[in-house]
């Protein structure tokens, strides 16, 4: 005979506890970061912007380039779409038309006046110039490869007959809501590629001091508390010295991503190393030795899965120092200069005193950069929280 | 004790001589040598150069011997007689040149350590204790603004508004007054009233790094079961976190603060290029990037790693005092 079963309130539980106790280290750091709100809102901001940055040649309507500048609207102020004013309303978001003019009554500067009787209509899903997203291009054993996962045309937004510059335009008529975008992907990019490379010598050197202990732990540390004692500035500007002036804006995108990832991995292999330390001591790396398993079978089934929660952490913590370093690097002219569109190249600009007191839209470009640092920051404090076994019995 | 200060003296002397093998070969990596250098100073004024004279030069200076000959006669000089040698560019002895700039920079920085962790320790304490939310992470959006903000922005808007308010861009560390007066309280004032902005930019910058540890060693022995026996014991509130949890989160802390030194002083030549103070940090930034003068940045640099290690060792050494498990190296 079955009796119906309906769910009652202990069964609910039960459940509850039951996919509690089955579920796996990653649902549960999920589960803890979820119910972190102030984390939730860092993260959203956060996949906003990596897809702003990822969609950005989508999003923005001209090239950030030279060959995408507006030569009619050098410095010009942010033109923000309207729907309505004095001569009525419109279905279609519309700017105005400006006009360029330099006469004896302007002091011979070039000074844009908008026509607020002539509007342009904004459209949307235009086709301009190309692109590619994902795309790579280079020569290798002389055939030219161009791989590219997007390729296309098309862009969100434009106006008719005329350009729109959301943002404004910096001094020589480059979009800068369109430079803004371009620059989170690169400044993205750079942090990443200096994160994966001192993450993988982190994991080397720590992974080796940690696991042998003894005398190559002893000498190893002595080598990375060197290198973490010299001041990364001086380490900086020696190895920038080396940077040709020839180079292209690629290769030293590369070079300063790899002089990040070089000089980032001390305190992350110290952490590695610590924690190996402390847990290959615990009983379960004894009973899984005991029971005959081998050195690389320990490492990769016991020991890494007891910490990748740590490492993406680790990793999550450090980025924002990477990206950091690359507008610090850009600042003191090292790093990557102004054609190519990073945050670190466009915030060198703001630092005139000309930009200061007349162009202020050079500056919002450095609120997208607070924006990306703080979020960073606030999710790798719920991440660390989250992947913190002790997190739930402390409340 | 005393076993445990002589390794330590010991050890930090080794990583001295590595570091300043690594800071030697570096200068070395720099573009050009000293001898060229003189040289060119004397084209400049008049005279004619040929590559024989470079050669003679490099003679002199004893530039033609190997390099780790070189390297053990700088060391030697360094340790035994604390002297530098002469800039390349300045022609002056480094000495005399650093002096009073180092002592700054080095003042600086520590003012800005000492800030960053004055905010740093009482903030990350209660942000792992406290279930208040909105002061919570209003106390953190604040100390995270401090790296998020580039401290060269920073430093160039606090520079506008006192133009446009006071009149005074504090910029530079001395009024005009004291510029070349010898030290004295007077002076000492004034380089108070304007030392405070460097120091306040670094120190917000270094905040968050030193939030962030501090947060994270404080969550993870809060949640340990010794924490929960003391409070079943009734002891409570801030007692419980001082007495307990927050001793020994901030051991590691203790131990980093030579690397946190690092960390500070690399922000300094950007501030101090913007502020034009006239210290070692920007000192530095000059000979590496605009006249490529091995001898001074090495100096500055070495001086630099030298405190660190000093600071370091220091640390150790008190935590050895505080803590028996330290002593017995039971402890990283």
């Amino acid at each position: 005979m079955f009796t119906r079963k309906t769910a009652t309130a202990p069964d609910i539980d039960q459940k509850a506890k039951e996919a509690y106790f089955t579920a796996s280290q990653g649902q549960l750091i999920f589960a803890r970061f979820k119910s972190n709100r102030t984390a939730m809102i860092a993260a959203w901001a956060l996949i906003l912007m990596i897809l702003m940055g990822l969609f950005a040649p989508f999003l923005s309507p001209y090239d950030p380039t030279i060959a995408g500048r507006n030569d009619q609207y050098e410095n010009g102020a942010p033109q923000m779409p309207k729907m309505w004013d004095e001569n009525g309303f419109s279905w279609r978001p519309f700017i105005y038309a400006t006009e360029r003019e330099r006469s004896m009554a302007t002091n011979f500067r070039w000074v844009v006046k908008e026509n607020r009787d002539k509007r342009l209509y904004m459209q949307f899903f235009v086709r301009d110039w190309d692109y590619a997203i994902f795309g790579v291009d280079f020569t290798a054993f002389g055939k030219q490869v161009d791989l590219a996962l997007i390729r296309s045309n098309l862009h969100l937004f434009g106006i008719e007959g005329g350009k729109i510059h959301l943002f404004g335009t910096d001094a020589s008529g480059k979009d800068i809501f369109s430079r803004t975008l371009h620059a989170i992907w690169t400044s993205l990019a750079v942090g990443t590629l200096g994160v994966v490379i001192s993450f993988v010598l982190a994991l080397i050197i720590g992974g080796v001091a940690g696991y042998f202990g003894g005398w190559i732990d002893s000498v190893l540390q002595m080598i990375t508390d060197a290198i973490r004692t010299v001041p990364s500035i001086p380490l900086f500007m020696a190895l920038a010295a080396f940077m040709p002036d020839t180079w292209s804006s690629e290769t030293r995108f590369f070079f300063i991503s790899i002089i990040l990832g070089l000089i980032g991995w001390p305190t992350l292999a110290r952490r590695i190393r610590t924690h190996l330390l402390t847990e290959r001591t615990q009983e379960y790396v004894l009973a899984a030795e005991l029971c005959g398993a081998s050195s690389s079978h320990i490492i990769r089934r016991h020991l890494l899965p007891s910490f990748t929660s740590y490492i993406i952490v680790d990793l999550m913590i450090s980025f924002p120092y990477m990206v950091r370093s690359e507008t610090a690097l850009s600042f003191i002219g090292l790093g990557l200069k102004d054609p190519v569109n990073s945050l670190g190249a466009m915030m060198q600009n703001v630092s005139k005193a000309d930009v200061l007191l007349n162009y202020q839209w050079y500056f919002i470009p450095v609120f997208f950069f607070i924006a990306l640092v703080l979020a960073f920051v606030f999710v790798g404090d719920g991440l660390r929280d989250a992947a913190d076994p002790y997190s739930d019995n402390k409340k | 004790m005393i076993r445990f200060a002589l390794t330590r003296a010991f050890l930090a002397l080794v990583t001295l001589l590595t570091v300043s093998l690594i800071v030697f070969t570096l200068m070395e990596l720099v573009p050009g040598t000293c001898a060229e250098r003189y040289l060119a100073f004397k084209n400049t004024s008049g005279s004619q150069i040929s590559l024989a004279d470079i050669e003679a030069e490099k003679v002199r200076l004893g530039l033609d011997k190997p390099f780790l000959t070189r390297w053990g006669g700088w060391v030697y000089n360094v340790f035994v007689h604390g002297e530098f040698g002469d800039s390349c560019i300045l022609r002056l002895n480094i000495n005399q040149l650093l002096a009073d700039k180092f002592w700054i920079s080095l003042g600086i920085c520590m003012a800005a350590l000492i800030l960053s962790y004055a905010i740093a320790v009482p903030i990350g304490i209660l942000s792992a204790s406290s279930s208040n939310a909105f002061a919570n992470n209003s106390l953190r959006f604040v100390s995270y603004l401090g790296l998020a903000l580039p401290n060269f922005l920073l430093a160039l808007i606090i520079m506008l508004f006192s133009t446009v308010f006071f009149g005074d861009s504090l910029t530079g560390l001395f009024s005009k007054e004291y510029r070349d007066a010898a030290w004295s309280w007077a002076k000492f004032g004034d380089f108070l009233s304007r030392a405070w902005l460097p120091v306040f930019i670094l120190g917000w910058s270094a905040t968050a790094f030193a939030l962030q540890t501090v947060r994270a060693l404080m969550l993870d022995e809060i949640g340990k079961l010794y924490v929960t026996a003391a409070s079943a014991r009734g002891v409570s509130g801030g007692r419980l976190l001082w007495r307990y949890p927050a001793k020994h989160s901030l051991g590691p802390v203790i131990n980093s603060l030579g690397f946190d030194l690092n960390r500070i002083f690399n922000e300094l030549p950007i501030v101090a290029l913007i502020l034009t103070l006239t210290e070692a940090g920007a000192l530095l930034f000059e000979s590496l990037a605009r006249s490529n003068d091995q001898q001074l940045a090495g100096a500055i640099i070495f001086l630099l790693t030298a405190s660190i290690v000093g600071l370091n060792f220091v640390t150790d050494i008190l935590l050895a005092l505080i803590d028996p498990r330290v002593r017995r190296g039971l402890m990283g």
